[in-house]
């Protein structure tokens, strides 16, 4: 589903944000990427939706090379990656439900279906109660769902999460990583970028840690 | 396109112009100044066309008289005036009707005339030659045969004026075609700064949409429309505008050239349709061209 071979990531100071990073990810697997801040965890991310481009190596998701994607290809490629934003990246003028709705609309679902898909994902992330609301009237742990909500609404083959638990208190923290196991046995390949050590304690799931660019 | 694409576009180029109210108002009165020049101009040029052309296609002769005629004596002159071929006749002004047009024109100063004791305007037979059938040494012998008759006392005709004025026309319509190129660009300056700052107070939520797919085309679009709306919008108030000053001013003053009287018309609704049509493609072509020039996705 996600081959990294000899990435690097160069943002033209001294210390390179990826070194030879050579990444494979099955389909159905669920990934922890870890290590301190600055390790390159959220840069990794953002190379695998194409937010950033490699300085050089290549990267393929779901077959598609993107060092050589088009614009059009890409949007059609995002629309199959999830992503939950480290700051959330919610639309501030929009309410929840249409936060949810932006990537349905974005693909062209009838109204209709829009309707029922994002009130099922906003009951399913307990949030149908939320739907009006606008998210700075939320939580942090509500923002955070509505992130999650957004993300997953569309059922897409890879969901990516940059410290999805960053500001939660452990209660939340539990909650949302219950839920991202949830959304993974439907099916999607998941990769949780943390640097939380709490979040893999006893853990079963494959650990892919790095330090200072490189994985270790 | 699908229908909800489409009602997600109409929406999110609405939500725009309400957010970004002011900076859409602003843009709005700024452009439809100057749609409001460009369309007076566009006025004034339609019917000072229509008339040359009127004029041009027929040659217009005053026959002034000495004394107030008759009936019979119009007759006669008519049946005179009739031998020529292409000699139509346009209307007879009475002594009377020539002195409420001068006091039409001169308005607030029509007082002037009070001093006279009798009208000292005359009467006049405005009468139209044919271009197409009279060859231009007709106009000089008409008059010349017209002289003759003892109640007639002078005959007036436009041919080297409308020369004149068709030469004026020649290079008003090189003036009206730069003018209008610069208030085309001037449109077009504005409407790209309004979408500029609106994408720039969106650009953080432009990037999100790429981030979650959506496309340029998707990213565009609203902005497309929200450009076309701020043109149908501009020259909408500009037409209103140009309308009210047509009826509470044009309408209210005589305009003459030379010894004709120009009416102006306003624009037809076809017309209408068709700056208002411009209005809208000049917005688009403002919107795209902002979106293509400051902010490549």
């Amino acid at each position: 589903m996600i081959q990294l071979f000899q990435v690097y990531k160069n943002f033209g100071s001294k210390n390179p944000a990826l070194l030879d990073i050579n990444l494979t990810v099955k389909k159905g697997e669920f990934v922890f990427i870890t290590g301190p801040s600055g390790a390159g965890k959220t840069t990794l991310l953002k190379i695998i939706f194409c937010a950033e481009r490699p300085t050089s190596g290549n990267a393929l998701v779901d077959g598609r090379n993107l060092n050589r994607i088009k614009d059009r290809e890409l949007s059609f490629l995002r629309r199959r990656i999830g992503v939950v934003f480290q700051d959330f990246k919610l639309l501030p003028r929009r309410n929840v439900f249409e936060n949810v709705a932006l990537t349905l609309e974005i693909i062209g679902f009838p109204l209709s279906m829009i309707r029922k898909k994002v009130h099922q994902t906003l009951r399913y992330l307990s949030l149908a109660n939320k739907a009006g609301y606008y998210p700075p009237q939320l939580s942090g742990g509500e923002q955070q769902r509505v992130a999650i909500a957004r993300a997953i609404v569309n059922n897409p083959l890879i969901l990516l999460a940059d410290e999805p638990t960053g500001n939660l208190d452990p209660d939340l923290t539990m909650e949302i990583m219950a839920l991202l196991k949830e959304i993974h046995i439907r099916g999607t390949t998941v990769l949780v970028a943390t640097h939380s050590q709490e979040l893999l304690k006893d853990t079963t799931r494959r650990i892919v840690t790095l330090n200072k660019g490189r994985i270790v | 396109m699908k229908i909800a694409l489409f009602h997600y576009f109409i929406k999110q180029a609405m939500a725009n112009i309400f957010e970004n109210r002011l900076v859409h108002l602003i843009g709005i009165g700024t452009m439809s100044i100057a749609f409001l020049i460009f369309y007076a101009f566009i006025l004034m040029f339609v019917n000072l066309n229509y008339w040359i052309e009127e004029q041009g296609t027929s040659l217009t002769m005053s026959i002034y008289f000495t004394e107030e005629p008759d009936r019979v004596a119009i007759e006669d002159i008519k049946k005179e005036l009739f031998l020529f071929p292409g000699v139509t006749i346009k209307r007879f002004v009475s002594k009377d009707d020539a002195m409420k047009s001068v006091r039409r024109k001169l308005g607030d100063k029509a007082g002037l005339l009070d001093g006279f004791k009798q009208n000292p305007l005359p009467a006049s037979l405005e009468i139209l030659l044919s271009r197409d059938t009279c060859d231009d040494s007709l106009p000089y012998q008409l008059k010349t045969r017209l002289e003759k008759i003892t109640i007639v006392d002078e005959v007036q005709y436009s041919q080297e004026w409308i020369r004149k004025i068709q030469a004026i026309m020649e290079a008003i319509n090189i003036i009206g075609m730069i003018f209008g190129v610069l208030l085309f660009l001037a449109a077009l300056f504005i409407i790209t700064n309004t979408i500029k700052l609106t994408i720039y107070s969106r650009k953080e939520e432009i990037e999100i949409l790429k981030l979650v797919g959506a496309t340029n085309r998707f990213v565009k679009i609203p902005f497309m429309i929200e450009g076309s709306m701020q043109g149908f919008l501009g020259g909408i108030v500009a037409l209103i505008s140009l309308f009210l000053v047509y009826i509470l001013v044009i309408t209210r003053i005589d305009i003459s050239i030379g010894f004709a009287s120009l009416d102006i018309v306003f624009l037809s609704p076809q017309f209408i349709l068709l700056l208002l049509l411009m209005s809208v493609i000049i917005g688009f072509i403002g919107s795209t061209i902002s979106l293509g020039r400051f902010f490549r996705i």
